[in-house]
């Protein structure tokens, strides 16, 4: 078990610097394949882990630690990898879906001029995902929570040339500094009470905390999540962060980084229930993001935002699941989201390269046809984010919805969120699908398509999206809620959903129905307003309204002028109205004063012997005054 | 207390060489190989020493004794406690490579000047091992010394308004602390930094603080630090802020808090709010920078800042981060400053309008460039970032507002990291970045990847330091301890 655990973490890293040590010594096919068997080795190691750890009598974990790695008297934190249900899951969806987009990357970046340094920085994103899910105390997984949003960094400027990339690349960064600030400073709390940053001790101490310290420290947390999952109001990065190549936008801003947030009230809600007003807000802030982005959603044209506001949306879901204490109902929509989304993306993926590049669905019309298999891929992801029976968002999402209707009178308006984000999922899902895939290819589409050998894309990318549509199609299968829920019997020894999340059957099946229903609504709306040829793009007679989902709601530019531009602006200000006319011109004032002085001392050299004697009397006098006084 | 010679080798060698260098007529060639041998030769002791530190030992280790001024207390008394090894490893480390950057880009006058960097290196060994405050002081001086002379001689277009503003400065401080000792001294009646008592002059407290903080710098004493970075040849700015700013931080520690712990504790909440102030204010000015070394210059006074706020949280938390920082700090402003130089010698500029997108063709110094520049803005699990978490977690302790300023600063610094990395590697290709501007060639690459690899051990085991800076986790200032 111990081996598996410390196996899967490193392998990746381990592919990271053989390709950044063989540089060009490394043919560029060949550290692809470098990089898929480093990530496929993490997953063999999490298989290892997961296994013996079920073997094991052992349920609430297991940590391992290789060598102490911070340390300050009392104050000790490890290197440690944690292995308990919560963890191996997580390594089984992180290695398992990262291993097949490593590979899909293979045939994607085939010909790009830095192959090497992609696959370098995709290795090292897998190895900061796991120390993040593996981690065995808050700090580490903080290392892992910083190395994942420095990866993503330097995966969303992959094409640094660019200057679009570069600054959707850094808005990411710096919007999470904010959230690792805030996680820090939790951390300061718990470090105050308790000097520890382990789990248990941590856990225990939130218990005895006063409610303002733990409500902070859930606060600082919660920060942490909202800026790395992109929650409403910290979520302005994701969208910018299609600018990366496509693989990464289903790998990092769809699979696996993305859900960090969720997998942290996952893992922290010992602490979230003793503040359980803060938990409740992750959850409010939930239900606000699967609405907002849901309604961005229907008017992006660019098929990959689409599909981000769309995991922004999802992600919303699991924040309301895990905010209402349905733990592992969250973490079973964030494993479905996993291969659903990444098949949406590797999808999109597909028709992106056959068109060479073009990300604008108002041109892609009708490539269905030229690409059967990539439509019936889209198809199945599609019913999968939908959530229509039998394919895997519908077990996972209506769980939620379910748990939430249960949670107190205000549980039923988070319920009635969710519904609502449901009939919206179906809504702008299908308006992709049917303004892209059916019909007769546009002109545009027939000018540009080129098929890859008389296939839909070489075979690296079409194995990983053969596997995640059966996966999308059926991952779903594993829990079905009030019949079988092995997930959660799995999960219950380190996330034990709380009773106010635990849904009577009657409103399972009310769920269920109304999500259902409104989900195929939400089709059927799409349908009617972009199923029949006339790609009209307008949200009907609501220019205003049109205008304000275009501009994202408007958060850049608030954010532009409330924040940015005063700090940039004070900054210049200091800048030229302060440090070069005071502290820069102090020393050279402060020169010339002494000069002056110097000229004015040497007026006293007058030359004459009694001038130099009365002087040195009088030194001499001073000098032994002060030592009899200081003495 | 056993004596030992290899700290006093550790100074004088160096210094030993820089006089045969003056005296001896050898050639370009000769004296550059001598100068870069001396300096390995330096690491190597440093090496052999510390093997054989004991950690778990309180007190001063490799100790040597001998009276120089009786009636006064005055002694040649040298040794070392386990943070005075650090900062004289990373003195040896940095000047190594420094030393070495001058010999590959051929300095002018190469006797002078290989001359003037030895002695520098002994100086400034000196001064973290002396424990005598007049041996201090005299190294103290010896140390900026020839640091005129390389700016002013060595240095850029403006090169004597910034020594001259520098010796200002620093010679102010410096006069400051002249009459402090000497006051101290005669006071408690030796000068031994062991063996003297703590004081509780608060007029002595802010003679010694101000010389630290004008050398650290603090906010609003570092009106020399802009030009002197930007004038001075990049290796000599590597060493000034690498390694001799740390003189100041040092100096609070080993001077300020164990011989004046009253007054420290009396004037916290100033030399705190000194401190975030540089943070803030240094943080803020970085991100404005309109050149290479001007963002590193004001980030290292932004860390001088933090080192501050560490040492006078009074915690073990602040201690031992600060320690760590103070390290880490001094090897990532070393290696950004040579690579400044590298950057420079490429395109004859570090303007940011005037470059962008090095990193196309460029692999070794865009990998460099990003992984040091990652380093610096703290990103968590670096050796920065574990500094930094200590010494705020320490902070917290103190007052949750010094904690949360702190915590501004982690913001701030990826805002300013990051603008530079894209400055210099991103974007489209700027106007001085020509084709013949080649990646970094091995001689550059055998200077700045050991530095490199430095930070990467200790971002794997920052405990190799925060835990082995004070001898059973005690700070040497128990004393202060009953002041807090």
């Amino acid at each position: 078990m111990r081996d598996g655990a410390w196996l899967c973490l490193f392998a990746p890293l381990a592919g990271t610097v053989v390709i950044l040590l063989g540089g060009t010594r490394i043919p560029r096919a060949v550290a692809g394949w470098i990089s898929t068997a480093s990530v496929f080795v993490a997953f063999g190691g999490a298989i290892w882990a997961f296994f013996a750890f079920r073997a094991s009598n052992d349920r609430a974990g297991i940590t391992y630690t290789a060598w102490t790695w911070l340390q300050s008297g009392s104050f000790k934190v490890g290197l440690s990898v944690l292995v308990d249900p919560l963890s191996t899951m997580m390594m089984l969806i992180v290695a398992g879906v990262g291993g097949l987009i490593v590979l899909y990357s293979i045939g994607y970046m085939d010909g790009d001029d830095e192959e090497r340094r992609y696959f370098a920085y995709m290795s090292l994103f897998v190895f900061s995902m796991l120390l993040l899910v593996q981690g065995g105390n808050l700090l580490i997984l903080l290392a892992g929570w910083g190395l994942v949003g420095l990866s993503s960094y330097l995966l969303i400027g992959f094409w640094h040339d660019r200057p679009s990339a570069v600054a959707a690349a850094k808005k990411a960064f710096i919007m999470n500094a904010v959230g690792d600030a805030t996680m820090a400073l939790a951390f300061f709390v718990l470090i105050f009470h308790s000097h520890s940053l382990e789990f248990g001790t941590s856990f225990a101490t939130a218990a005895q905390l006063s409610p303002t310290a733990v409500n902070l420290v859930a606060l600082g947390l919660l920060g942490g999540a909202a800026a790395k999952s992109a929650q409403i109001p910290l979520h302005t990065w994701l969208p910018d962060a299609m600018e990366g190549p496509t693989p990464v936008s289903a790998l990092i801003h769809a699979a696996t980084m993305v859900t960090a947030g969720v997998y942290l009230i996952a893992r922290t809600h010992p602490i979230f229930e003793q503040a359980r007003t803060v938990e409740l807000v992750a959850a409010g802030m939930g239900a606000l993001t699967l609405l907002v982005a849901g309604l961005i959603a229907l008017v992006q044209t660019d098929i990959k935002r689409v599909i981000a506001y769309s995991t922004m949306s999802q992600i919303g879901y699991m924040f309301l699941g895990a905010g209402v204490g349905a733990y592992a109902n969250g973490m079973f929509h964030l494993m479905t989201h996993a291969f659903f989304k990444a098949l949406l993306f590797m999808a999109a993926g597909l028709v992106i390269h056959a068109l060479s590049g073009e990300q604008d669905i108002r041109k892609m019309r009708g490539i269905g046809a030229l690409m059967p298999w990539t439509k019936w891929a889209f198809l199945a992801g599609s019913l999968a984010l939908v959530g229509v029976p039998p394919f895997a968002g519908f077990f996972s999402k209506d769980a939620i919805i379910a748990a939430a209707l249960h949670d107190h009178w205000y549980g039923v308006i988070l319920a009635g969120a969710g519904l609502v984000g449901a009939f919206l999922t179906g809504v702008y899902t299908f308006r992709l699908y049917f303004l892209v895939f059916p019909g007769e290819p546009s002109a545009f589409v027939r000018e540009h398509h080129h098929a890859h050998h008389g296939q839909e894309g070489p075979l690296t990318m079409l194995v990983p999206v053969g596997v995640l549509a059966v996966l999308a199609v059926i991952g779903g299968w594993i829990q079905f809620s009030p019949f079988w829920h092995p997930l959660t019997t799995w999960l219950a020894p380190v996330a034990q959903t709380l009773g106010v999340a635990e849904p009577t059957n009657t409103q399972e099946a009310i769920a269920s129905v109304l999500a259902v229903l409104l989900g195929l609504a939400g089709i059927g709306v799409a349908y009617v307003l972009y199923g029949r040829g006339e790609a009209s793009l307008a949200v009907p007679r609501v220019p205003a309204v049109q205008r304000a989902l275009e501009h994202k709601l408007y958060f850049d530019e608030a954010y532009d002028a409330l924040f940015y531009r005063p700090a940039a602006a004070f900054a210049s200000w200091l800048r030229r109205d302060f440090e070069e006319p005071v502290i820069l011109s102090t020393g050279p004032d402060l020169g010339e004063g002494a000069l002056e002085l110097g000229q004015g001392a040497s007026r006293l050299q007058t030359g004459l012997l009694r001038t130099y004697v009365l002087f040195l009397g009088t030194g001499l006098a001073i000098v032994g005054v002060v030592f009899l006084v200081v003495r | 207390m056993t004596t030992s010679t290899i700290t006093s080798v550790l100074i004088w060698l160096p210094i030993a060489g820089a006089l045969a260098i003056w005296i001896l007529p050898l050639s370009r060639y000769a004296t550059g190989s001598l100068a870069v041998l001396i300096s390995l030769v330096e690491v190597g002791f440093w090496i052999e020493q510390a093997a054989r530190f004991n950690f778990t030992r309180t007190g001063l280790q490799f100790s040597q004794r001998t009276p120089w001024i009786k009636d006064l207390h005055v002694s040649y008394h040298v040794g070392e406690y386990a943070f005075s090894l650090w900062l004289v490893g990373l003195t040896v480390v940095v000047m190594a490579a420094c030393i070495g950057y001058g010999f590959w880009v051929g300095r002018d006058h190469p006797r002078a000047y290989f001359g003037l960097m030895l002695m520098l290196t002994g100086a400034t060994v000196g001064v973290f091992v002396a424990q005598d405050l007049l041996l201090f002081y005299a190294f103290f001086e010896a140390m900026l010394i020839p640091l005129y002379v390389l700016i002013g001689v060595w240095g850029g277009a403006n090169r004597i308004g910034a020594t001259l503003k520098l010796l200002i400065y620093t010679m102010a401080g410096s006069l400051v602390m002249l009459a402090a000792i000497i006051v101290y001294g005669l006071k408690v009646g030796t000068f031994d930094l062991v063996d003297s008592p703590p004081s509780t002059s608060r007029w002595l407290f802010l003679g010694f603080m101000l010389a630290f903080a004008i050398k650290a710098p603090l906010f609003p004493f570092h009106g020399w630090l802009p030009d002197s970075y930007r004038e001075a040849p990049p290796e000599v700015t590597a060493i000034l802020s690498g390694v001799v700013a740390k003189a100041g931080t040092y100096g609070m520690l080993r001077i300020v808090l164990t011989k004046f712990p009253e007054p420290s504790s009396y004037y916290r909440t100033v030399i705190l709010a000194l401190g975030a102030a540089a943070l803030v204010y240094g943080s803020v000015l970085a991100f404005r920078a309109a050149d290479f070394r001007g963002v590193v210059a004001y980030s290292s006074m932004a860390q001088s800042g933090l080192i501050t706020i560490g040492l006078f949280s009074g915690t073990n938390l602040g201690y031992n981060g600060a320690v760590l920082q103070m390290i880490a700090h001094g090897l990532i402003s070393a290696s950004l400053f040579l690579i400044a130089g590298a950057v420079e010698r490429r395109t004859t500029t570090g303007e940011f309008s005037r470059l962008g997108g090095m990193a196309k063709g460029r692999p070794a110094l865009a990998t460099l460039l990003m992984t040091v520049g990652v380093i610096s803005l703290a990103v968590p699990g670096s050796a920065a970032f574990a500094g930094e978490f200590l010494i705020l977690a320490g902070a917290y302790t103190r007052a949750w507002w010094w904690a949360a300023i702190g915590a501004t600063g982690i913001v701030l610094a990826a805002m300013y990291v990051l603008r530079l990395i894209s400055g210099v590697l991103h974007d489209a290709r700027g106007p001085m970045v020509q084709d013949q501007a080649l990646d970094l060639r091995a001689g550059e690459l055998a200077l700045i990847v050991p530095l490199v690899a430095a930070l990467l051990v200790l971002s794997a085991w920052p405990a190799g330091i925060s835990h082995h800076s004070f001898a059973g986790d005690r700070p040497l200032n128990a004393v202060y301890e009953q002041f807090r």
